[in-house]
């Protein structure tokens, strides 16, 4: 069954329809499975807090929001960037991104669609008066013209070559500027618009939020009348719902569960791998982690090998490299991070480690597995001679020692990578003022910084590639595993998940089999 | 009528001081141990915008000062906006509340009526096998902690058997599983204190002279028996109550349950301050009208207490 998963994936994040070519293969029965359904339900770990996009960027909320909106461009679960509201996009000068906007797109309460409803939605997430949480996405524009109807021109105040990738994500979701300003923002969070593929019908809260299908959405229809999200927060409860047959989709199915979802005759396993890694972020101001041998030591110690196999039963690979898998700039020569306890003995003792306690502080379940990782590498620390110990810390704890910096050694954190770029990922987290401002290193802050403001792709690499050097010499971060995102799934539906967080429910994406 | 309110105004202030008191911890505590802000924000927010949205929630002022304004807007019945929401706290907690009043009332009652008959049963049958079959199930659900029997309800009930749905709230099925969670322990507490206190009752000596005139048995156990014996039970009864709505949080979430337990939980996880707030000021209003109720009752039920 272990088999079936893996192949699942690798269709899943190959194209779509993935799974009808798959299903010979599943057996007889199995194959067969259709259904006649026209409502879609899917069951997450929690509730949406706001249906504002520019309110949250919760993973919960963006699941939704991802689909209530459209934004100007569109990352696919394919993991690239394809046109949305905007058809084309080019470099126009040095700092202008020049856009072409869909014609005909209307919103749902009939209103058209226009230049004016882009500039409005892009510039009230950095409006100091409408009080966003997503007032940094979008902070490189410096001001935005709507010369026509359909043609939207962004200055920015330095070259960003990233910009289109970032309008894809939190930030960029288009608002009504009509509505919005004649609602008033608590009335627009309570009655959102969108030119999504669906639309509001009925939300109760930590129950169901149901979600009708916008027949005249522009990219098609979507293949169900009605999305109903239901929230179900323990695991095996929304496992269960699952295999009874309750609800047609689940998120956040933890690794050590999928054998169950894969083993039972009605249901599958997909999964995309994270875009981003799960590292052990160092606060590498405190001693001994100023000391980049010991770093060095502490990442050969790792058995990331056994993490992946026993901890998330393959669920996962060890990476190479500080940028995940699937960016760009991911070197594919690098191999994979290496577990030498020996070598590390030696530069302990090269470095002068005088058995100082080095902290791993650690959430519950706040990442997959967090707590269970910390134990295992504890364990193997102190086989290679560390003297490791694991602090048990409540997230939003963990969230004010983040904003505080005030970690003691070593914190799990989950980069995402939301711009599919090593600048949305490494440089956002680990750069000068960055929320993981640790460690710097001159040449590296040089390189990174250049990268940020360069629109030449073969320059970018090769910083990158630098960067990469530097890094493996101090490691800000020791990296321990790019996990697979998995979701459980009917066997009669056919869906891709989506490397970031999206749920992606366009028909593109989305399908019954049906008979 | 002066007596009446001679019994009730001491109750009633120390009811005033105890809200006070739970409201303040709370108020306290939940500041102290977290920071809803980067919570709300993207990982990658810079400390400028988060001094900006802790400026704009107000949660820059000093502890007192958030305190004094926290009393003055509740004294009007004004818990505040929750974070999280966007909302006026009182409006999304009065949401979640029918759900809860729901899933506590119904196992309550299911609770009563299975363990009332049951604990008297036993005692009359005292060491029969009827008795120790009962007392054996109670013992277990006395025990179980809550989680472990919703996850078992939902594995064998739910999945295995199909007789409910696994979770979630809508037509009646939806309710049988997460009320026998929620009211297995109050179901075998009560069970085990009637049998105890029928026992005790069944041992003094006006029911060997009630026998004695040879009134039927039916008459001794439910006329004399009985109502001696239901004072100690309506007490156990009422504080129940009370936990049932503590153990409303992990039934609640364990069966997904749209109600306050669970958006309590939430909203600490969060530290969404108003809500908490709003809900644990309403669970202390509730625990103390039953207290009230349970004092009153006692009156009726024996004249010794009522006041003089």
């Amino acid at each position: 069954m272990s088999q079936l998963t893996r192949r699942d994936l690798l269709k899943s994040s190959a194209a779509l329809g993935a799974a009808a070519a798959l299903s010979p293969a599943l057996g007889g029965t199995a194959a067969a499975q259709t259904t006649q359904k026209r409502e879609l339900i899917t069951a997450q770990g929690g509730d949406i807090s706001k249906l504002d996009p520019h309110y949250s960027t919760s993973s919960n909320d963006i699941r939704v929001s991802f689909n209530i909106y459209d934004n100007l461009t569109a990352r696919h679960p394919d993991g690239k960037l394809n046109p949305a509201l905007a058809t084309e996009w080019k470099l126009t000068a040095p700092t202008t991104w020049t856009f072409k906007l869909r014609s005909g797109v209307k919103f749902h309460n009939g209103d058209p669609f226009s230049s004016a409803d882009a500039k409005f939605s892009i510039e009230r997430t950095y409006d100091p008066n409408a009080k966003t949480m997503v007032a940094t996405a979008l902070a490189t524009i410096d001001r935005i013209e709507a010369p026509d109807a359909g043609t939207l021109v962004i200055h920015t105040k330095k070259p960003d070559p990233l910009l289109p990738a970032r309008l894809a994500f939190y930030g960029g979701q288009i608002v009504p500027k009509k509505y919005v300003e004649s609602v008033g923002n608590d009335g627009f969070n309570a009655k959102p618009v969108g030119t999504g593929p669906v639309k509001l019908g009925s939300w109760t809260k930590d129950d169901k939020l149901v979600l009708e299908a916008n027949d005249g959405y522009w990219g098609g229809k979507p293949d169900f009348d009605r999305w109903t999200m239901r929230p179900i927060p323990e695991t095996a409860p929304r496992i269960a719902s699952l295999l009874k047959g309750e609800v047609d989709i689940i998120t956040q199915l933890p690794a050590d569960q999928g054998e169950r979802v894969a083993g039972n005759a009605t249901t599958r396993v997909v999964g995309a791998l994270y875009a981003g890694l799960y590292v052990l972020a160092v606060n590498s101001k405190r001693p001994p982690l100023d000391n980049p041998l010991i770093k060095q030591a502490l990442s050969l110690a790792i058995d990331r090998e056994a993490i992946v196999k026993e901890l998330w039963r393959g669920r996962g690979i060890v990476p190479s490299q500080p940028i995940a898998k699937g960016d760009n700039h991911w070197d594919a020569s690098l191999p994979a991070l290496p577990y030498k306890p020996g070598a590390a003995r030696d530069l302990l003792k090269k470095a002068g480690y005088k058995n100082e306690e080095i902290i791993i502080e650690t959430t519950v379940a706040y990442l997959s597995n967090d707590k269970q990782m910390s134990e295992a590498i504890q364990g193997m620390w102190k086989d290679a001679g560390i003297n490791a110990k694991v602090e048990v810390i409540e997230y939003s704890v963990r969230a004010q020692k983040n904003r505080e910096k005030s970690f003691k050694g070593v914190f799990w954190s989950d980069p995402t990578s939301t711009l599919g770029d090593p600048d949305g990922m490494m440089w956002r987290l680990l750069g000068p003022g960055g929320p993981q401002d640790y460690w710097r290193h001159p040449k590296w802050d040089e390189l990174g910084n250049a990268a940020r403001f360069s629109v030449d792709e073969k320059f970018r690499a090769q910083a990158y590639k630098e960067m990469t050097t530097i890094f493996f010499e101090h490691f800000p971060w020791l990296p321990v595993i790019q996990p697979y995102e998995d979701y459980g799934l009917q066997k009669y539906v056919e869906f891709g998940p989506n490397p970031n967080q999206q749920f992606e429910v366009r028909k593109f994406n989305l399908k019954f089999k049906r008979a | 009528m002066r007596g009446v309110l001679g019994f009730l105004a001491p109750k009633l202030l120390r009811a005033l001081v105890a809200v006070w008191l739970v409201t303040t911890v709370v108020f306290v505590v939940m500041r102290l141990s977290g920071d809803p802000v980067p919570l709300l924000l993207p990982p990658d927010a810079p400390t400028s915008e988060m001094e900006r949205v802790r400026r704009d929630l107000g949660l820059d002022r000093p502890l007192p000062v958030q305190y004094l304004t926290f009393v003055g807007n509740a004294l009007r019945g004004d818990f505040g906006r929750s974070i999280h929401f966007r909302e006026p706290a009182w409006s999304v907690v009065v949401r979640y509340l029918p759900a809860t009043l729901e899933l506590g009332l119904t196992s309550f009652g299911l609770a009563l009526v299975v363990a009332v008959p049951i604990g008297m049963l036993s005692a009359i049958k005292r060491n029969s096998p009827i008795d120790q079959a009962a007392m054996g199930v109670a013992l277990v659900g006395q025990s179980a902690p809550t989680f472990f029997l919703g996850i078992f309800f939902i594995l064998t009930l739910s999945l295995w058997a199909g007789w409910f749905p696994t979770s979630g709230r809508g037509s009646w099925e939806h309710l049988v599983l997460p009320a026998i969670t929620l009211g297995a322990f109050s179901m075998a507490s009560i069970a085990r204190l009637t049998r105890s206190a029928v026992l005790d009752v069944l041992r003094q000596d006006f029911v060997r002279t009630a026998r004695a005139k040879g009134l039927p048995e039916l008459t001794v156990v439910m006329k004399h028996t009985f109502k001696n014996a239901a004072l100690p039970v309506v007490t156990i009864t009422g504080l129940q109550f009370g936990t049932l709505l503590g153990g409303a949080v992990v039934t609640e979430t364990v069966f997904a349950w749209p109600g306050i337990g669970r958006l309590a939980i939430q909203s600490i996880y969060n530290r969404d301050y108003p809500i908490v707030q709003c809900t644990v000021f309403l669970s202390a209003i509730l625990f103390i009208v039953l207290n009230f109720a349970i004092d009153l009752l006692y009156g009726v039920l024996d004249p010794r207490v009522r006041p003089r």
